[in-house]
């Protein structure tokens, strides 16, 4: 049912085509001082870059080797963003994507802090600045269609489908091929997400957070949030009861004062 | 006395205050016209500096002085602190004015601040902090309109004063939910803050925090402003109000060696890196050191309560800094120092609120208060 | 927010009153406040050269990797529109795109040869600009800049002035550079001849048996070619001649002998070079290529300084405001100025060849080849293989073949593999391999003009310096060639002596190890 992209790291030979068709299908501005691909250190996901490629220099079997890992919202299963964002600017849809509505967004930024892959950015040179991240070409998905980044690929690095059924693509291929690491990056991380990687170098060094649990972080959120009727109401109810019983009191011991006196 | 009229006394302090308050108004205005990114040094890596962490999460917790004194002095009835209500509660008010403002500025689509109270995102602890702080704000405004019609339309007072009860009690259950919720909304952050701050107790922190930071508050507040208008509250009964607080100051320390416990994050706290020594720093003379003061003799001097007030106020401050800043610093990456404009704006913030408190109280029966109530 | 819809081309003034009056106030609060529900991101595919968001383009095919640090080439991401263009020209003319297993090793295989920023419909990719570079040098007094021509531009340059594909254009070139103040403007050609006296030298040292390499023997001026050897056939780098390309003959004679004949320090001459080649600034670049640093203690000083394609020099001549149509010819230096018809026809497929086996002949007959050798028809134009068998006296048929684009280069060495593992009989001696289709006057630093959908401009140009050998040029035989003789005389002593190993061969590096070759792609 929902849509995921499986992405194959070992294909990528790093010429960046999915970020130029990332920038020509969401009209996002190209520029010199950020690019989107190089080592990580440059080439950083901004306002203006939904996607980046990341260039890697691995230690492989005492070999140098080079890999590139293309960077995007990874559109959680359970998206920390979307559950922290308090105007519902942030939407998970029912086919994948985790979409973003400029005009709800009221520009607090909580989104930011929330995304446990520090994906959403801000357009801080802007006036009346919004949050910018990838939407994973909703509009396209909603079709039927893979995203623009998915759809120009000369390597073959992804693919697009079910994400159940490229879950088990995913584990059969790891399974079949020692070359791969036994990990789908993904599957499990944060609640799992829609896109998932395989790759033959372990994720940390491409830059993927491997120290992620795999319990949607809307859960914290939530344990705490659910008390909060209760203990309104009853909170209330405590106080209103110690006023006027600490009310009452000192009225009696005044009377009492009173009497004596 | 309610028909004399207006008046402000000048002083040259008074004179930095206004030039502070009018740098940070023209800051503003820039700020509000052009977007964060000339103004502000945030950035990506960094998307909360200054202004949320000094003047919202910083702010709303020195300004639980209010509610501290809500509960003590309005439902337990404990009227020897009377003396002190008035003024706790405007600070408390003014504190959250200074808060709206600066989440004002923070927020990028700044017109469309309104949102969330139609488009509910009721899964965000930020929700309920955003209906909390707004509500609380207004019950605030009401309560001081008892103040208020005390001077000017003296014929709503009494509607006022009669709706004093209900608007307390409303008044208490705002701030224990934001109280604790503003610390709620680093949960999720469970994969970015430094082990030692987040905690799922992390809430309860905030929320005991920022209620013995009440009296602390008061202590300072009542030395600074005895000094100024010759109005000196008893040692003793500041003294009833610190030890209030000290007791919590107890319960917050043994919550927090608890969870550290339950956490088995003991090695985290004596790493001898940045994020332990300052939560050392922050425990040890936020939490303990004012313990052993106000338990002790030194808290029957006005100038010890006073250190106690000050440490207090200082450890939740570095608390709340810790939380957004040094516990954040080791996952994000990049870095940020706040602009001058933020610092100019943070500054002034704060001068305006002195510049309005002084308005007030020299206008409004804010001090000489314990008549009104004998 | 930005506006995404189309804007009116043309306004009247009353329509741009109206749009003021209603859009100013309304719009403006409307886009502030937020009343689009949209969410962000696609409305459609929006090239900058289209004006609304339009639907998915029939052709998005991406592209070829550049690592940013490609010495040759570099892309515009502004310009590039995905039409994959450049993977038709890297995998299909040049099979080096795919030709590799996934995953990479260490390297962004790329041969330099830019028949991608010829094939580029937007113009995304081209050389990497060195023109600022080489004007700054011109304008360091404390600098002596010379500068040589490759063969194959004298024929295209006039290309970007409006003139006719072909236009022979060597003496109005000449003036061009000296205009543009280099203080010496040497032919690469000068260097062409030489080489066929280093390379034919070789040829004859292995067909003889005194040199212990195997035959066939490869050319080795295509530094495009040079590099694809390396990646996909190291097994067969023996066969490679060791003598430089003329470019870089030239990079280590200028600063040798030269600088000693005119008595100029040579860490004061800046060498540039104009190439209708994007692969010859990859190939001034290699680390070995510092032969005359290393004969004097100065290994950082490389043999070439600059290498501009074509194109760029066109720029360079543009942005002087130099009329170039209007130039009078003038003549290059003397020294290194010389060259011969047999030089000039190194800029098309079967050219090295042809040259070769002039002066080959002579080489092993002491004779001057008979007039059939001198225009030798199968190894000319543009198709992809070429073979041919010379009878010459002494050593019998002489076989030879001739492939310009590395789709072609694949088939022959595959062959050639082929022929040695199952140890065949020499089916070649010699093949001449050119990483350009049609050799470099279709190189990747050439006008693009028309290229490369159609052959005419490449026949044109091809043609044109046939034109010369046989008809303009004085001399037609490398050996021939007085400049050269007296370099043999003043300097090398001969072919292959102990100096001209030191500063006229150079040695290849097995990249093998740096892709894991795939057969197809």
């Amino acid at each position: 049912m929902a849509k995921g992209v499986l992405v194959d790291l070992t294909k990528c030979i790093g010429c960046g085509s999915c970020t130029v068709a990332c920038k020509l299908w969401n009209d996002k501005k190209f520029s010199v001082e950020e690019p989107t691909v190089g080592p990580a250190a440059i080439a950083k996901l901004t306002a203006n870059n939904w996607t980046v490629v990341q260039h890697n220099e691995i230690k492989k079997d005492n070999e140098t080797v080079w890999r590139f890992a293309k960077k995007q919202c990874l559109h959680c299963q359970d998206p920390a963003c979307a559950s922290a964002c308090f105007a519902k600017a942030l939407q998970k849809t029912k086919e994948g994507p985790v979409i973003y509505y400029p005009h709800l967004c009221v520009g607090c930024r909580y989104c930011m802090i929330a995304c446990p892959f520090n994906v959403p950015k801000y357009e801080w040179d802007k006036a009346f600045p919004l949050v910018s991240k990838c939407q994973m070409c909703s509009t396209k998905v909603d079709k039927g269609e893979a995203p623009a980044c998915v759809s120009v690929c000369p390597a073959g690095v992804f693919q697009f489908g079910e994400r159940e059924k490229l879950l088990q693509e995913a584990k059969s291929i790891i399974a079949k091929d020692i070359n791969y690491v036994k990990d789908i990056y993904g599957e499990q991380q944060a609640g799992g997400t829609s896109w998932l990687y395989i790759s033959d170098v372990p994720f940390e060094q491409l830059g993927f957070r491997t120290d992620l649990g795999t319990v949607p972080l809307s859960t914290y959120s939530h344990n705490f949030l659910k008390y909060t009727p209760v203990v309104a109401v009853s909170w209330g109810i405590i106080l209103t009861g110690l006023y006027h019983y600490t009310k009452r009191r000192n009225t009696i011991s005044e009377e009492n004062k009173n009497v004596k006196l | 006395m309610a028909a004399q009229g207006w008046s402000f006394r000048m002083t040259p302090i008074r004179k930095l205050l206004i030039l502070l308050a009018t740098i940070c108004v023209g800051v503003c205005i820039f700020r509000l016209a052009t977007g964060l990114g000339l103004v502000t040094n945030l950035n990506d890596e960094w998307p909360w500096g200054l202004w949320i962490g000094f003047d919202v999460l910083t702010g709303v917790a020195l300004a639980g002085g209010g509610y501290f004194t809500a509960i003590v002095v309005h439902v337990l009835h404990r009227h020897q602190y009377h003396i002190i209500a008035r003024s706790a509660m405007l600070t408390s008010l003014l504190g959250y004015l200074l808060v709206m403002a600066g989440l004002f500025l923070d927020i990028g689509q700044w017109f469309n601040f309104w949102r969330p109270f139609v488009s509910w995102g009721h899964t965000s602890v930020l929700f309920e902090v955003f209906w909390c702080v707004s509500c609380y704000t207004t019950v605030q405004v009401l309560e001081f309109g008892e103040i208020f019609t005390e001077r000017v339309g003296k014929k709503w007072h009494t509607i006022f004063k009669n709706a004093m009860p209900v608007l307390m009690i409303v008044g208490i259950i705002f701030p224990t939910l934001h109280q604790s919720s503003l610390g709620g909304l680093y949960l999720i952050a469970v994969d970015k803050l430094y082990p030692l701050w987040w905690s799922t107790l992390i809430p309860y922190f905030f929320l005991i925090s920022s209620f013995f930071v009440g009296p602390a508050m008061i202590c300072v507040e009542s030395t600074l402003a005895g000094n100024a208008y010759k109005h000196k509250v008893p040692v003793e009964v500041l003294r009833g109000l610190a030890k209030i607080g000290g007791w919590f100051m107890v319960l917050y320390l043994a919550l927090k060696l608890f969870d550290l416990s339950n956490r088995n994050v003991w090695d985290l706290v004596f790493a001898g890196n940045l994020e332990s020594t300052m939560f050392l720093i922050e425990l040890l003379f936020g939490v303990i050191i004012p313990i052993l003061i106000v338990f002790s003799g030194m808290s029957k001097s006005r100038s010890g309560l006073f250190i106690y007030g000050l440490l207090v106020s200082g450890g939740v401050i570095l608390n709340r800094m810790n939380v957004v800043f040094t516990g954040m610093s080791g996952k994000t990456g990049g870095s940020y120092f706040p602009s001058i404009w933020e610092w100019s704006v943070s500054i002034g913030l704060v001068a305006i609120g002195v510049l309005v408190y002084c308005f007030v109280v020299e206008n409004f029966r804010i001090l000489e208060h314990e008549e009104h109530h004998a | 927010m930005e506006n995404r819809s189309a804007k009116p081309q043309s306004v009247s003034r009353r329509g741009f009153l109206k749009m003021l009056g209603g859009a100013g106030l309304a719009g403006v609060a409307a886009n502030i406040t937020g009343c689009s529900t949209d969410q962000a991101g696609g409305k459609g595919w929006m090239p900058q050269q289209y004006q609304v968001a339009s639907s998915w383009p029939v052709q998005v095919r991406g592209r070829v990797p550049i690592d940013p640090t490609n010495p040759s080439i570099t892309r515009d991401d502004k310009k590039c529109i995905l039409c994959g263009q450049c993977i038709e020209a890297c995998e299909k003319v040049q099979t080096v795109m795919g030709y590799y297993e996934l995953p990479i090793k260490d390297d962004i295989t790329c041969v330099n040869c830019g028949q991608c920023t010829l094939w580029c419909p937007t113009a995304a990719i081209t050389e990497v600009d060195h023109t600022e570079k080489v004007f700054k040098a011109l304008e360091n007094k404390d600098l002596h800049v010379v500068v040589q021509t490759a063969p194959a531009t004298r024929v295209a340059l006039g290309e970007e002035f409006g003139l006719p594909a072909g236009s022979v254009v060597e003496g109005k070139q000449v003036a061009a550079l000296k205009k543009l103040g280099f203080a010496g403007v040497f032919d690469t050609n000068f260097t062409a001849d030489l080489t066929i006296m280093e390379e034919g030298s070789e040829l004859v040292a292995r067909v003889t048996g005194d040199l212990k390499k195997p035959l066939p023997q490869f050319t080795s001026c295509s530094p495009g070619w040079v590099k694809f050897c390396e990646y996909y056939y190291p097994d067969l780098l023996e066969h490679m001649s060791s003598a430089k390309s003329p470019q870089q003959m030239m990079g280590a004679v200028v600063k040798s002998y030269y600088a000693k004949q005119k008595g100029i320090d040579p860490q004061k001459i800046y060498s540039v070079s104009i190439m209708p080649c994007t692969a010859k600034k990859y190939e001034c670049q290699r680390p070995e290529m510092n032969s005359a640093g290393e004969k004097i203690g100065k290994p950082d000083m490389m043999d070439v300084d600059a290498v501009l394609t074509t194109r760029e020099l066109a720029r360079m001549i543009k942005k002087k405001g130099i009329d170039f149509t209007q130039l009078a010819d003038e003549k290059y230096d003397s020294m290194l100025g010389e060259g011969t018809g047999a030089a000039v026809i190194f800029g098309t497929t079967g050219g090295v060849m042809e040259a070769a086996v002039r002066s080959a002949y002579f080489l092993i007959t002491k004779q001057n080849p008979p007039d059939a050798l001198l225009t030798l028809t199968p190894v000319r134009g543009l198709t992809g293989v070429k073979e041919a068998a010379l009878e010459i006296p002494g050593v019998g048929p002489v076989r030879v073949a001739v492939c310009s684009g590395l789709s072609n280069a694949r088939k022959i060495l595959d062959e050639v593999r082929e022929d040695l593992k199952a140890g065949n009989p020499l089916r070649y001696h010699f093949i001449e391999f050119m990483s350009c289709p049609g050799g470099c006057i279709g190189g990747g630093g050439q006008p693009r003009t028309s290229l490369p959908p159609s052959d005419a401009v490449r026949q044109a140009r091809l043609d044109s310096l046939y034109t010369m050998d046989a008809k303009m040029y004085k001399k037609r035989l490398s050996h021939e060639n007085q400049e050269v003789l007296d370099i043999y005389k003043n300097f090398f002593e001969h072919p292959m002596s102990h100096l001209a190993e030191e500063l006229l061969h150079t040695e290849y590096t097995d990249r093998g190890k740096q892709l894991t070759a795939k057969k197809k792609a």
